[in-house]
């Protein structure tokens, strides 16, 4: 069976946890490291946004700073999320594309679900079909638990007909990076003192509207530690990408660059302001 | 808008959420019915990502006219990228509903 590495780093803070992502796919591209799954946390709390959202558009900063929140743009696209240091475990997995796995076709009913443009119907389903496959790990995580959770595309997975988990992911140099949030716990309330609300008018509709589409595990099954479910997310990603993840380390290199990347990238206000 | 010496300059913006889809929002500067600077956010996914640079790019200096900017827009997605979460008509009514929502302006 093939063997990837798996990393558990623990709770950081939102740019370390940023730059860590962005350090092990830079490596995996230079093929100094194999494929790789990593499990973590944010601490303290933190508010990601998508590469392409505007940063005052959907995050209140003062109530961010307020409540020491971190706010921190991605590399990949999607919408905000927020990592609760008490609520969240993220994952992410860093593949090249051409990997055998992505040849399994799960669903053919993409296309016409999302009205793709003709000539890149090809490359459109490769992604989103390996949204599909990448997303399996948490799918057999929350099964393992006693969810029955399914795929929504494009990149949500949904506990009876309600969002549990979201994800995105990037391209580059002929490697996948893919990083999601698995909900433990939400709090609806406090999201929505972080994110910006268009018409304050409707925040209570909207608090109670996330109510009804996002769940956590909590919600479903009653409270299951976050280690716990680390333990089964590895479990999960072992039975549907059908590999065995090996405990191990960044490398001197992955530290070096995730290091560099935190100071000069994720810390800055150029990368996190520049929409 | 402001009218000074024949020169007309408008601030333009919308938001629109793709049907079952990504949320998207616009925000533009023009100068006599001509894009001068524009700025698109949402929760879309552009591959490679830095390819919203040139989305903008190439919308710069256009009319605000539906034709010409779905000309501009069909160009980019003829380009060697991958949107998902919106199409040309999406980004088209987008735009066009921040020429709208600006009330000073019709659409030819």
């Amino acid at each position: 069976m093939e063997k990837w590495r798996l990393l558990l780093t623990g709770a950081k803070d939102a740019a370390a946890n940023m730059a860590i992502d962005s350090a092990i796919l830079k490596a995996r591209m230079n093929d100094s490291v194999p494929n790789t799954i990593r499990l973590y946390r944010w601490m303290p709390s933190a508010i990601s946004i998508g590469y392409f959202q505007g940063i005052k558009e959907e995050v209140d900063l003062n109530a961010c700073k307020k409540n020491d929140v971190d706010v921190i743009r991605r590399i990949t696209g999607g919408g905000a999320v927020f990592h609760d240091v008490d609520g969240e475990v993220t994952y992410s997995v860093v593949v090249n594309e051409k990997h055998s796995m992505f040849s399994k076709k799960m669903r053919s009913y993409f296309l016409n679900e999302i009205g793709v443009h003709d000539e890149m119907k090809e490359r459109w389903s490769n992604l989103l079909n390996s949204y599909a496959i990448l997303c399996g790990g948490v799918i057999e995580a929350l099964a393992l638990l006693g969810l029955k959770a399914s795929f929504r595309p494009i990149n949500d997975i949904i506990v009876n007909e309600k969002k549990i988990s979201g994800s995105a992911q990037t391209r580059h140099g002929g490697y996948i990076l893919q990083h999601g949030t698995v909900l433990c716990d939400v709090n609806p309330k406090l999201m929505f003192q972080l994110l910006k609300v268009t018409d304050e008018k409707i925040k209570d509709k909207m608090i109670k509207n996330v109510e009804e589409r996002v769940t956590s595990i909590k919600r479903e099954m009653g409270k299951v530690k976050q280690e716990e479910v680390i333990k089964t997310l590895k479990t999960g990603f072992e039975t549907a990408l059908n590999i065995r993840l090996v405990e191990g380390k960044l490398t001197d290199e992955e530290m070096k660059t995730s290091e560099k990347l935190k100071r000069e990238k994720y810390e800055g206000r150029e990368w996190n302001f520049r929409r | 808008m402001k009218e000074e010496s024949g020169i007309s300059e408008g601030e333009h913006s919308a938001e629109y959420k793709v049907p079952g889809g990504k949320l998207l929002r616009v925000h533009i500067l023009s100068r006599d019915n001509i894009i001068k600077s524009i700025k698109i956010t949402g929760d879309f996914f552009i591959h490679p990502e830095e390819y919203i640079d040139e989305l903008e790019k190439l919308l710069m200096h256009t009319k605000l006219n539906e034709d010409e900017i779905r000309k501009k827009i069909k160009r980019f997605y003829d380009e060697d990228v991958i949107v998902i979460g919106a199409d040309i008509e999406d980004f088209v009514t987008l735009i066009k509903s921040a020429f709208e929502s600006s009330g000073h302006r019709e659409l030819k």
